[in-house]
């Protein structure tokens, strides 16, 4: 007979939501809405689902071993998987509040509210194909002015774009839509 | 250095997904050629990222011939460097090295509108994952398109030298373009099963009713490729493994250099 060991499950899920994106270290991937599900078993045997954000982020893998890392520190925890799923696919909007708060202090104007058009008609998801930085006007995370124009569609990360502020004349990146 | 069983690559659905792979990662490859060289910072930005994506789109595609319980990683290293160049499915135009800027430009709009119809057809694929996939994707190339959708207007309207160099890199392009549109091998199963609605042959109408009013409206009508159209035979059987020395030559033994001569190489 094996010894049943309580994992506190409440604390897994604090553990996964509370790792860093490598990245933009003020803000956890429980924030940016990556993370799927967490399933803790009566063995301490944890699976953790991931959604990656950006297919050309070089950060996922570095990500799934950070999770792991954090789980494994848990008490009872003896394995944790991993795994990347892509459906739901992972839009911007899953940004809870204070991922965007985050993301605005560290300099990096946060994405807007709900996908507009990420509707599901027979069960097929369905997200904006159109693109335009005039339908997606951010406000400066600096001055919070909303006089600001897109320079350009390809920033430093497969995440962001860059913008200018003409009111405080800053130039600045925004996380893309 | 991790061994994994190599995945079954005859089926249909894995000739299906190793051609949008490697037109990928092929075509991400090419586009790694502008870093620190691109005319302006914006292009080399424009193109890295690009390439970067190009590069792991295809890793996506690959992790779904990969089985789970495998060192997944080792897995998509395999089939994106590990096979012989015969065994890409991409098609020739991916492979042609970038030569100027206009002709980057004619082929980068002519591959990201062939790119958006296929991914439009794999995201209702029959295959879930597949379709999952193709969803994520076809979202995220919207930056894709855009960048390429601008330089066509800007070239097209730029007065008669840049009119006239991007009509004749279109004129280079668009006939081998027709090679996105060759089928791979038992591709009508893949078909009819559902898991590829269309087929690729299918595409070529529904990417033509795409491009044809942009190109009439920017007084490129010579170069729409006519109805009766084939591809041309220099540019034909990249999706069969017959590809040109600008892959055997050039762009695989680059590609493949590390992964060839450090077996299991972690990065």
């Amino acid at each position: 007979m094996t010894t049943r060991t309580d994992v506190d499950a409440a604390a897994v899920r604090r553990a996964v939501e509370g790792v860093p994106d490598p990245e933009l270290p003020p803000v956890t991937i429980g924030m940016l809405g990556m993370v799927h599900d967490v399933h803790v078993d009566a063995d301490g045997e944890v699976t953790v689902e991931l959604l990656p954000t950006f297919s050309g982020c070089p950060a996922t893998d570095m990500i799934g071993q950070d999770v792991q890392a954090a789980v494994t520190q848990v008490p009872g925890v003896h394995t944790v998987t991993v795994r990347f799923r892509h459906s739901p696919p992972w839009t911007p909007d899953r940004i809870d509040a204070e991922g965007r708060e985050q993301l605005r202090r560290f300099g990096i104007a946060p994405p807007g509210g709900p996908v507009v058009g990420a509707v599901e008609p027979e069960g097929r998801r369905s997200l904006p194909l159109a693109l335009s930085g005039s339908t997606d006007p951010r406000p400066c995370p600096y001055c919070g002015s909303d006089d600001t124009v897109r320079d350009a569609p390809f920033g430093p990360t497969p995440c962001r774009d860059l913008r200018y502020c003409q009111a405080c004349d800053q130039p600045f990146e925004a996380f893309r839509s | 250095m991790d061994t994994v069983a190599a995945p079954d690559l005859t089926t249909a659905r894995a000739q299906v997904l190793l051609a949008v792979a490697d037109d990928a990662l092929v075509s991400g490859h090419r586009s790694s050629h502008w870093t620190g060289v691109a005319p302006s910072l914006e292009e080399d930005l424009a193109f890295s990222t690009i390439a970067q994506d190009g590069i792991n789109h295809a890793d996506l595609w690959y992790q779904l011939l990969v089985a789970s319980d495998d060192d997944v990683r080792a897995g998509v290293d395999a089939l994106g460097l590990g096979r012989e160049p015969e065994a890409y499915r991409h098609a020739i135009l991916c492979e042609r090295p970038p030569r100027d800027f206009a002709f980057t430009l004619a082929r980068h709009w002519a591959f990201e509108r062939f790119d958006a119809v296929r991914l439009d057809a794999l995201s209702a694929s029959s295959d879930p994952d597949v379709a999952a996939v193709a969803t994520k994707l076809l979202h995220e190339i919207r930056y894709h398109l855009e960048h390429a959708d601008h330089w066509f207007t800007r070239l097209s309207h730029a007065g008669d030298e840049p009119h006239a160099r991007f009509g004749e890199a279109l004129g280079e392009a668009l006939p081998e373009a027709l090679g996105l549109f060759e089928a791979v091998p038992d591709e009508a199963e893949a078909v009819d099963a559902g898991l590829f609605p269309t087929g690729h042959p299918g595409l070529r109408d529904r990417w033509l009713e795409v491009i044809e009013p942009v190109l009439r409206n920017a007084d490129y009508g010579a170069v729409v490729p006519a109805a009766g159209a084939t591809v041309p035979v220099s540019a034909a059987g990249g999706r069969q493994g017959r590809h040109s020395p600008d892959f055997t030559d050039d762009v695989w033994p680059e590609m493949t250099a590390l992964y060839r001569s450090h077996p299991g190489a972690r990065w």
